[in-house]
């Protein structure tokens, strides 16, 4: 065999040390997404004394496989940006928390308490609340059954898996077209089911997608159920306007019907819209003073990771104003 | 030229800065070194050169084989990682490639005497009331 050489990857030693559960850290940054990451960098370079806590690296940006529009990459491959994004933050000094969910954020006092699922919590001056937003759920019989058995909510991770396979494709928006497109490439058939009347999809994937002879267009008809014994067969579906029910053979089943905000641990301590998005003003704040938010879980528009990073950025500049107003050297 | 480059040594440097507690290397080869042997031996003592917390020990699989045993050694090259205790790790084989990053994440994790798993993980992992052999199976490419 020839020596292969040694190839370090830093993102992937975990040389962080662990916030330390007695003190009170000026800032709690909670997330890992490009905006939790990017408020980190900005808070370090601040020298805010902080702590990053979060389950992983990424978000949803890890769904992805190639990303064409972010500043300064043509093209690269989002698991590598991600590690460019963890490279640079633990360039820092910055006690990560990492692997374990957060169960609810309270403020007594002036301190914010981060309760964390193992039992521990974290104590903090300022939160910047980054926890983005993740899959919404059809709900349906089979769904949760038949998860990872040829249901899924990540085409990026599991278009190849359905190559030349039979796919039903739920949603009408963008994501479902992308995946319809994804699938395409991969020489699948493709059902589309739309619960909503009439696409969603922006007109150029609509385009894409409605010259393939390839691909079945179901609109207006919902998923009452997903059959399959250990494997995805079929999804019983109806039609909407006249009540008629379909059983649809299938492999695969991807569910892109929208994302929800992450946004549960602060459900009683700040304002949220009805679909649960952390109310913001432009300079990241909530209704409490000293909790701030940011990226996809706020009611900021258009969900991208430049978006992201740059409020990211914005709520830790935000957070270090009320620091030194709120707590004067 | 070492095995690990300039570049590298500086970023590794860097990384094992932190590094709390000490940490020893055992590494077995033998009088007549195979070449991976010798590639895992030079590139321990360059890994031991980057911070004072590292120490190195070279032993002989077949001289000092009561050594070898009492460690549970059947091949080489090995590589113990030992910080207060032995946590029963053990490398075998060339750590190149990506894994050359497990070798040093481990050094890391002994030194901070902190597996880094959660209350929880370790709550379960007490349960354990007899003897478990792990092989994780790698490539290093």
């Amino acid at each position: 065999m020839e020596f292969p050489g040694i190839i370090l990857d830093i993102p992937s030693i975990s040389q962080s040390r662990k916030p330390d559960n007695n003190s009170i850290y000026d800032m709690l940054i909670v997330g890992g997404g490009p905006s939790a990451m990017s408020a980190a960098i900005y808070g370090a370079r601040k020298m805010i004394n902080l702590a990053l806590i979060t389950l992983d690296f990424g978000g949803q940006v890890k769904e992805t496989s190639v990303i064409e529009n972010y500043l300064g990459f043509q093209s690269i491959n989002a698991q590598e940006l991600v590690a460019k994004f963890e490279e640079h933050v633990k360039s820092f000094d910055i006690p990560i928390n990492l692997g374990v969910s957060i169960v609810e954020i309270k403020k007594k006092d002036d301190i914010f308490t981060v309760y964390m699922e193992d039992g521990t919590n974290f104590l903090g001056h300022t939160i910047i609340f980054a926890t983005g937003e993740r899959h919404r759920q059809l709900n349906v019989p089979g769904e949760k059954e038949l998860l990872g058995k040829g249901v899924t909510y990540c085409a990026t991770c599991d278009a190849p898996l359905f190559k030349g396979k039979k796919v039903i494709v739920v949603g009408g928006g963008n994501s479902a077209f992308t995946t319809a497109f994804d699938l395409l490439k991969l020489d699948a058939e493709i059902i589309l089911v739309n619960y909503a009347s009439g696409w969603q999809a922006d007109e150029i994937f609509l385009k894409k997608v409605k010259k393939s002879e390839k691909v079945q267009f179901l609109d207006y008809y919902e998923v009452l159920r997903i059959e399959g014994n250990n494997r995805v067969e079929a999804a019983i579906t109806r039609n909407r306007k006249n009540g008629e029910e379909k059983r649809i053979t299938a492999d695969g089943i991807f569910l892109e019907i929208g994302l929800l905000p992450n946004s549960e641990p602060v459900k009683n301590l700040v304002e949220l819209t009805k679909q649960g998005e952390v109310i913001v003003d432009c300079f990241c704040r909530t209704s409490i003073p000293g909790f701030f938010a940011a990226g996809d879980v706020t009611t900021v528009p258009h969900k991208q990771i430049i978006i992201s990073a740059g409020e990211g950025a914005k709520a830790a500049l935000s957070a270090y104003d009320h620091l030194i107003k709120s707590y004067p050297i | 030229m070492g095995i690990i480059s300039e570049k590298d040594r500086e970023q590794l440097i860097k990384i094992l800065k932190p590094l709390s507690n000490n940490v020893r290397i055992i590494t077995f080869t033998q009088e007549f070194e195979c070449e991976h042997c010798n590639i895992t031996r030079n590139m321990l003592e360059e890994i031991s050169e980057l911070s004072d917390q590292i120490s190195l020990e070279v032993h002989d699989f077949v001289k000092d084989e009561d050594l070898a045993k009492g460690y549970g050694l059947d091949k080489i090259p090995a590589t113990i990682l030992l910080g207060d205790r032995d946590y029963g790790i053990r490398l075998f084989g060339v750590p190149a490639g990506y894994e050359f990053n497990t070798l040093i994440e481990d050094i890391i994790l002994i030194s901070r005497r902190d597996s880094g798993l959660s209350k929880e993980v370790l709550s379960e992992l007490s349960k354990i009331d007899q003897p478990v052999h792990i092989q994780v199976m790698i490539s290093p490419t």
